[in-house]
């Protein structure tokens, strides 16, 4: 590789956080309390929900899928918490909900991984299905929390808040699964070329149904935490949610395709996304400027993996005439 | 991810039933009416959907009903599903106000009658009539009683309002009465943070939270729909700010829509205003139409709600007209 594309690759790799730089300039520039700790902890803690689902859509993401339905998995263990644990103590309430999430990412895993149906189908299938019950046992109306769940919001763990903390401790047990474990290497393994895994004797099959059931549980404890914080949830709850966990991961540098990416990135691609949401507010921007600003970061995001992609594809292609390399 | 057409066409089945079952009901007998929302997001929907049904039963119609998830290919797919069973009249609450037009065109072909709850359609030249709330007026009113309000407290007030959706009209207009209202006060009131929610919870209280961060003094709040409430109340919690109609720290809070909640805030004097849509009428008039336009009759295309503004000064005299004191008064009369 010579230096030009050395270059390339690496502002190709660093494009994410040169946005994330550019935003805080720009931002800070404008408004004197948007560089402030207090303001960074305000932004770690909006991030919090979106980040953990991020996190479990990165594990998806890396064995070349997709998980649609985590947004409604949030709705439904949302009404699961609400309707039906309103009396038990959270931490049975947080059991419940990552059970009753990790199942219904186990569902997903089935259909993708054992019965080969296209993951953006299967799970486009059960988002239906899970926003359906949701509505039904909700009847559509609003499900409010109790103040034993709802307190948590204002709870601090040695003076750290409790999302924070809920999002540190899913960030260290996911990065330490993908990064420190066999498991982690098999996901990339499968990600990168699943055929080649599967005859390597990797149990493909089996690493794709434990993605999904880990996106799922994530989905579950993303809405734990952020029913702590907004109190009630409507029918329109977790709508889109999938679509800004896959914005935070690919953020991040996760690729569409596979393979790549991890989770430290999906972490600060949640961070950005709510840092220029965050941003926006505090400068009292036009509110029609907001999803401008929101696509622009996005369409950066997935035009930076394309280019990238393609760059890393055409540099390990094999040459048999020098002067084609360039 | 290679799929075979088997197993293609088996996820493909199974995503467009869950995604397309409508909740039809069967009619039995004599006049039949189709009732399609485009969802049941908020009490205000559900509560919509009840009293219309309840009316139409008893006068004697039977009610189908289809829920479009705000899809306006579904929604259209469900009305001419109900022009094949030949209804007597379709009451409409769509998603978009352009891509209904079509729906509306296909209506007219078959001679059924349509109204539009709460949500009007573009200007076109095919007919039907929509019930719309006056929600510009009812937002002005409600926020002009707040800014008399904070005028009268003395001193200055920093604003911030929680805006719906932008593209629709009903956010826009509710939007354009709290700008009315408060550009009457500007020596008084300035407002510091306008924040999109999208008709979503999370950018709600996220958006506010934000707003509070960068602005601790905001004491004067606009909702453009109560069903936000629980996440203002977490916000203003979070930011110490929770506090009744007398206490320093109040902020001065306005709603809009008439939720049960609303009035309990107002009993609790947490909230100083709220605009109303009235419920009750809108379905009267809905109803009216839809049997008015069956007796041939062409009423005007749109039917005006005029709402009002319940504040605590006028809450005794006005409650029962507010759909969320009546609901909350048959809850908890059992």
């Amino acid at each position: 590789m010579n230096s030009r594309n050395r270059i390339t690759i690496l502002l190709l790799q660093a494009a994410p956080y040169l946005l994330f730089l550019a935003i805080l300039l720009v931002f800070g520039s404008l408004s004197d309390r948007f560089l402030s700790l207090a303001n960074f902890t305000n932004i770690v803690i909006q991030a919090a929900p979106v980040a953990i689902l991020a996190i479990g859509m990165t594990f998806v993401l890396l064995t070349a899928e997709i998980d649609l339905s985590v947004g409604a998995i949030m709705y439904l263990t949302g009404c699961i918490l609400g309707l039906y644990l309103g009396g038990v103590p959270w931490p049975v309430g947080l059991a419940v909900v990552l059970i009753a999430s990790a199942l219904l990412g186990a569902v997903n895993g089935v259909l993708v991984a054992y019965l080969g149906i296209t993951s953006f189908i299967a799970t486009l299938g059960t988002l239906f299905i899970g926003r359906g019950i949701a509505m039904s046992v909700s009847n559509t109306a609003s499900v409010y929390f109790p103040e034993a769940i709802t307190s948590l919001n204002r709870a601090a763990v040695f003076g750290i808040p409790s999302a924070i903390v809920a999002v540190a401790v899913v960030f260290v047990i996911a990065w330490v699964l993908l990064q420190q474990t066999p498991f982690g290497r098999q996901v990339y393994a499968v990600g990168q070329d699943r055929d080649a895994a599967t005859k390597a004797g990797l149990p493909a099959r089996r690493i794709v149904f434990f993605c999904f059931v880990i996106s799922g549980a994530l989905a579950g404890m993303a809405g734990f935490v952020s029913s702590t914080q907004i109190g009630a949830i409507t029918a329109s709850y977790g709508l889109q949610a999938e679509f800004s966990a896959i914005a935070a991961a690919v953020l991040g540098g996760t690729s569409l395709f596979g393979g790549r990416g991890g989770v430290k990135g999906a972490l600060f691609g949640a961070l950005l996304i709510q840092t220029a949401a965050n941003g926006l507010v505090i400068i009292n921007a036009n509110p029609y400027i907001y999803p401008l600003v929101t696509a622009g970061i996005i369409f950066i995001a997935v035009a930076v993996d394309g280019l990238r992609s393609r760059m890393l594809e055409r540099l390990e292609r094999r040459f048999i005439r020098p002067w084609e390399i360039a | 991810m290679n799929t075979t057409r088997r197993q293609f066409t088996i996820g493909a089945l199974m995503a467009a039933a869950a995604g397309t079952t409508p909740m039809l009901v069967q009619a039995q007998s004599g006049k039949t009416i189709a009732v399609l929302f485009d969802g049941l997001y908020s009490e205000f929907w559900v509560a919509g959907m009840q009293i219309i049904k309840d009316e139409m039963k008893k006068r004697g119609y039977a009610v189908l009903e289809g829920i479009s998830d705000k899809d306006d290919s579904k929604q259209f797919e469900q009305v001419r599903a109900m022009i094949a069973r030949k209804v007597d009249g379709i009451i409409i609450v769509q998603t978009d106000s352009k891509a209904v037009i079509p729906a509306i065109r296909a209506a007219n072909r078959a001679n059924i009658p349509m109204v539009h709850f709460n949500r009007p359609p573009a200007e076109s030249d095919a007919y039907s009539v929509a019930v719309v709330a006056d929600n510009q007026t009812i937002a002005r009113e409600a926020v002009l009683h707040s800014c008399r309000t904070a005028k009268q407290a003395g001193g200055k007030f920093k604003a911030a309002i929680l805006i719906g959706n932008l593209g629709d009209p009903n956010a826009i207009q509710r939007r354009d009465g709290f700008q009315e209202a408060v550009s009457q006060f500007s020596d008084t009131i300035e407002v510091v943070a306008r924040i999109p929610t999208e008709w979503n919870s999370d950018k709600a209280f996220a958006g506010l939270t934000n707003a509070l961060q960068a602005n601790p003094d905001i004491n004067f709040l606009f909702t453009s729909s109560d069903f936000l409430i629980p996440q203002i109340t977490q916000a203003l919690k979070s930011a110490d700010k929770w506090a009744p109609i007398g206490d320093p720290k109040h902020v001065i809070f306005t709603g809009f829509d008439g939720f049960p909640t609303a009035y309990e805030l107002m009993e609790q004097k947490y909230m100083d205003a709220c605009g109303v849509q009235n419920l009750f009428f809108e379905t009267k008039l809905a109803i009216d139409a839809i049997i008015q336009m069956q007796e041939g009759k062409k009423p005007e295309k749109v039917l005006l709600d005029p709402g009002f503004a319940i504040t605590q000064a006028n809450m005794m005299e006005k409650r029962e007209e507010m759909w969320g004191y009546t609901l909350l008064k048959q809850k908890k009369s059992g």
